[in-house]
């Protein structure tokens, strides 16, 4: 099998830890970035079969930008990506998920809820 | 012998005077001759009668002859020598009484005396009874002159003695007048030269030789000589009183073919002023000069002191004709009127220019003619550049004997400065009363005593009357906790020191309490001394509620903040904390008290995400729908939420909205979980109280905004200040996160609102106010629009 793997991009490494574990045990294959602009240079260098990031990381690229790039560069990989937000109030984050229609999973959340949304998203492993 | 004449008149005797009777005797025409000479050569006219007594006398061949002479009631009588007979007094008073009712006739009676004559010789042959002859003595008008009075010895007389008596009786007539025309002449040129003596100017006639011919008597007294002494001498010797250099030998005379002259001499000490007039002569000889010389010394002094006092006074004088013309004026008045000399301005006919308004010309002439003083009459005049001279006058007006105004002189003052000062003085004057009215602040004077002597219109507009204020003292005002704190600053200001921003509550008029902040400063009088105290109070009630409503919403904001970024970092942990414990509770192999453990950890976890989540309600990060809201129709449904709860626990719901309400522009869900929070809390509080229950709610429209409020009858609220704040909650610790009023704080800010609470005033209870705005009519267009186009 040769299913390219799910690239995540979060700087909390507990976050990290629950969600490639929640993942791998339902058989994703996951790789990690710590921030967006790894997760750039990440989706620069091979294929993956969609992109989970968070929308509030420090450093120069946020998730709006994640996703931003990927529409640009990686048109493919624009209806596969899951955002994950730790404060959907952010008037600028309400307006780029309406007018993407790129789905949301709220922190805290369920490994039900994040499953449910991953499948929709990429289908099954 | 004397001849009778035809016709024997006195008129004709007279004219025949210088012609002897027909038949004269050689003797009496040689008297009568004489008598002639007599009269024209005499200047004595006692002696003269006398003469005529005794001439009448011999010629008649009396024993006593006499003239009388009347003169007035008076009559002197002149008689023959003693040879006669010696009359005595009363003889003589006899005679007289007799000889003035003589009349034309000749007359000889029989005279009866009181006492016989006593003659010289021959007294033995006079009686008591002598006839006496009386020829009266008539001037050519009639006049009876006096009398010719004889006593002869013998019976009648004959014609011929008739008509000489009439001849004696024609001379003296005409020697009497003469006399009399003689006498009057001397006593008129006596009279002349002591009029010309008493005259005090100086008069001397000098000949065509400047010889000295008279000079009256003030000359020669004032070179110290008789009168005569001065005759005959040159005029040259009368240089030292006056000179006029001339080359003439009289020091008064300039153009001697000048029959007058005129002109002013001033010598070293006195000014005169010197009339000539010359009088040819019938010869040469008769050419004379007279000079009058007039001191005008004293004159020319007035008059030089009434012209420097005229020029040198700062107030302006002037004389001018009746139509207003000036005569003369002084320097003040000409630099008042702004001319560059006197002679300008009395050359311009300015009456006209100098009123700018016409009309004030003729009710000045009017006034003046009518009253003929003016006193301090105020005019405005105007000035030779146009500017305007604001004057005083004193007038008076000079008539002639038919009352006719012929002269108007006046005195007048500028008063333009006083003008400008007092009107700019009235200017500053209103200008200050208009800032001391104005102003928003209330403006006070107390005394030192702190009583108030002046309030200014502020604060009679802020409902206080005078009678409550003046005369009171403010303190009285100051609300009881305060009036330590005034009576302070009050004492610090009569010190002399200013006390700024005193924020005391102090008692308005309607005796609600406001904020007020207080200034005083002290107002001292002209010695420096503190007499009173200017205190000005602003009412900043509206100003410290606004403040504190700042800072409570700045103090929110705050918390919004901080939770906000609190609950995006508890996020992170929550989801490993959440995500790990479902993944542990998937795993099989976990034993079941662990698996208890697990859940437990999950619910709390899950709480503990409610409250970040309400948290994040509160820090407004949850955008507002907007749409149309009928606020009544959201509170009704509200209502509904909880009527069962309200209805089994006995709390009544009173309604009382507006219908007519307009609609407000929001989210109606966020709204409707904002009045539930309020409804549950007032629930909470009638419930807490323990008596019936009682929820009122109104809505109204208070300007642009609509008001909801909900007022229970409830325990109250212990702190309505931080009632909003997150975690302020005086519920027990079951009921809630806490966060509830917070969420509708956070909501109704979101609306652009206010919510606020207060405890009611005068019963139990609290009352929550939330006003949010109303719907702008675009908004509300777009909103239709919007829900029409779905």
């Amino acid at each position: 099998m040769n299913i390219s793997p799910i690239l995540l991009i979060e700087d909390e490494p507990s976050v990290t830890a629950f969600l490639r574990a929640a993942l791998e045990r339902r058989g994703y294959a996951v790789e990690d970035a710590s921030s967006g602009a790894e997760g750039l240079e990440k989706l620069g260098d091979r294929e993956y079969s969609g992109v989970i990031s968070d929308i509030r990381m420090p450093g120069s690229v946020n998730g709006a930008e994640v996703h931003a790039w990927i529409q640009e560069n990686r048109p493919e990989l624009c209806t596969r990506i899951i955002l994950i937000s730790g404060d959907t109030a952010n008037s600028e984050t309400q307006l780029l998920l309406k007018r993407s229609g790129t789905p949301c999973i709220e922190k805290p959340f369920r490994v039900q809820q994040l499953l449910t949304v991953v499948e929709k998203t990429f289908g099954k492993p | 012998m004397p001849r009778a004449t035809a016709k024997p008149s006195t008129r004709l005797a007279r004219k025949r005077v210088k012609t002897p009777v027909s038949r004269p005797s050689l003797q009496a025409a040689d008297e009568l001759m004489e008598l002639v000479v007599d009269a024209a050569h005499s200047r004595n006219l006692p002696a003269f009668l006398e003469r005529f007594a005794q001439r009448a006398t011999r010629m008649l061949d009396a024993r006593w002859g006499g003239v009388m002479v009347f003169r007035g009631r008076e009559t002197d009588l002149y008689q023959s020598g003693a040879e006669g007979i010696g009359l005595q007094a009363s003889h003589q008073a006899t005679l007289i009484r007799l000889g003035r009712e003589a009349r034309d006739e000749t007359e000889t009676r029989p005279v009866p005396f009181d006492r016989p004559f006593v003659g010289a010789g021959d007294s033995q042959k006079y009686g008591h009874i002598v006839d006496v002859t009386f020829v009266p003595i008539t001037a050519s008008d009639e006049e009876g002159l006096g009398c010719l009075c004889l006593i002869r010895g013998k019976g009648a007389t004959s014609s011929d003695e008739r008509n000489l008596l009439h001849a004696l009786a024609s001379h003296a007539a005409l020697s009497l007048e003469n006399f009399r025309r003689f006498s009057q002449l001397e006593r008129s040129k006596r009279q002349w030269v002591e009029d010309i003596d008493a005259i005090s100017d100086y008069i001397v006639v000098h000949d065509r030789s400047f010889r000295i011919v008279r000079t009256n008597g003030s000359l020669a007294s004032h070179l110290g000589v008789p009168p005569a002494a001065l005759v005959g001498d040159p005029m040259s010797s009368l240089r030292q009183i006056a000179e006029t250099r001339t080359e003439l030998p009289c020091p008064f005379c300039r153009d001697t073919q000048q029959a007058r002259e005129e002109y002013i001499v001033a010598s070293p000490e006195r000014i005169f002023l010197i009339s000539t007039s010359r009088t040819p002569g019938v010869s040469d000889d008769d050419t004379r000069t007279i000079h009058v010389l007039k001191d005008m010394t004293d004159r020319r002094e007035a008059e030089r002191r009434y012209r420097e006092l005229f020029d040198s006074i700062q107030e302006g004088l002037f004389f001018a004709t009746p139509d207003g013309r000036f005569l003369d004026v002084n320097d003040a008045m000409v630099r008042m009127l702004g001319y560059g000399s006197r002679e300008e301005l009395l050359r311009a006919d300015v009456s006209t220019h100098l009123y700018p308004v016409a009309a004030e010309r003729e009710r000045f002439f009017s006034a003046l003619a009518k009253r003929g003083v003016l006193r301090n009459y105020e005019e405005t005049l105007r000035r030779k550049d146009g500017t305007l001279l604001h004057t005083l006058q004193n007038i008076t007006v000079v008539r002639d004997a038919s009352g006719k105004i012929i002269q108007i002189r006046g005195l007048m003052l500028d008063v333009t400065e006083q003008r400008t000062f007092q009107s700019q003085l009235q200017r500053e004057r209103d200008f200050n009363q208009k800032i001391l009215n104005t102003t928003q602040s209330m403006i006070l004077v107390l005394d030192t005593a702190g009583l108030i002597s002046y309030a200014n219109r502020r604060a009679f507009e802020s409902g206080y009357r005078e009678d409550e204020l003046i005369g009171h003292r403010l303190v009285d005002w100051v609300e009881a906790g305060g009036r330590e704190d005034f009576e302070a600053a009050l004492e610090t200001t009569a010190h002399g020191h200013q006390v700024e921003n005193l924020e005391l509550r102090v008692r308005r008029s309607d005796t609600s309490m406001g904020h007020f902040s207080i200034s005083l400063s002290p107002m001292r009088d002209e010695a420096g001394a503190v007499n009173s105290v200017v205190v000005v109070m602003t009412d900043i009630t509206d100003a410290v509620l606004l403040q504190a409503k700042l800072a409570h919403s700045e103090k929110m904001a705050t918390i919004g903040r901080l939770v906000s970024g609190v609950a995006h970092e508890v996020n992170n942990p929550l989801a490993a904390i959440l995500g790990f414990t479902d993944l542990l509770l998937e795993n099989p192999s976990i034993p079941a008290n662990a698996r208890e453990d697990l859940e437990i950890i999950l619910h709390e976890t899950q709480r503990t995400k409610d409250i970040v989540q309400d948290l994040l309600s509160f820090a407004r990060q949850r955008p507002v729908q907007r749409e149309l809201v009928h606020v009544n129709a959201v509170l009704r449904q509200t209502i509904k939420l909880r009527s069962y709860d309200f209805a089994s626990h006995g709390v009544e719901v009173i309604e009382q909205f507006d219908e007519h309400l307009a609609h407000a522009l929001g989210d109606g869900q966020q709204l409707q979980q904002v009045f539930l929070n309020i409804l549950n809390n007032a629930y909470d509080a009638v419930q807490e109280a323990g008596q019936r229950g009682r929820i009122t709610i109104r809505t109204s429209q208070q300007g642009s905004n609509i008001e909801v409020s909900i007022t229970d009858n409830g325990t109250g609220v212990t702190d309505t200040e931080r009632i909003f704040d997150p975690f302020f909650t005086t519920k027990q610790a079951a009921k809630g996160t806490g966060l509830g009023l917070s969420i509708c704080y956070g909501i109704v800010r979101a609306h652009g609102g206010e919510i606020l609470c207060r405890n009611n005033e005068n019963e139990p209870g609290s009352t929550f106010v939330v006003r949010i705005p109303v719907a702008t009519e675009a908004a509300t267009g777009a909103a239709i629009g919007k829900e029409a186009g779905r």
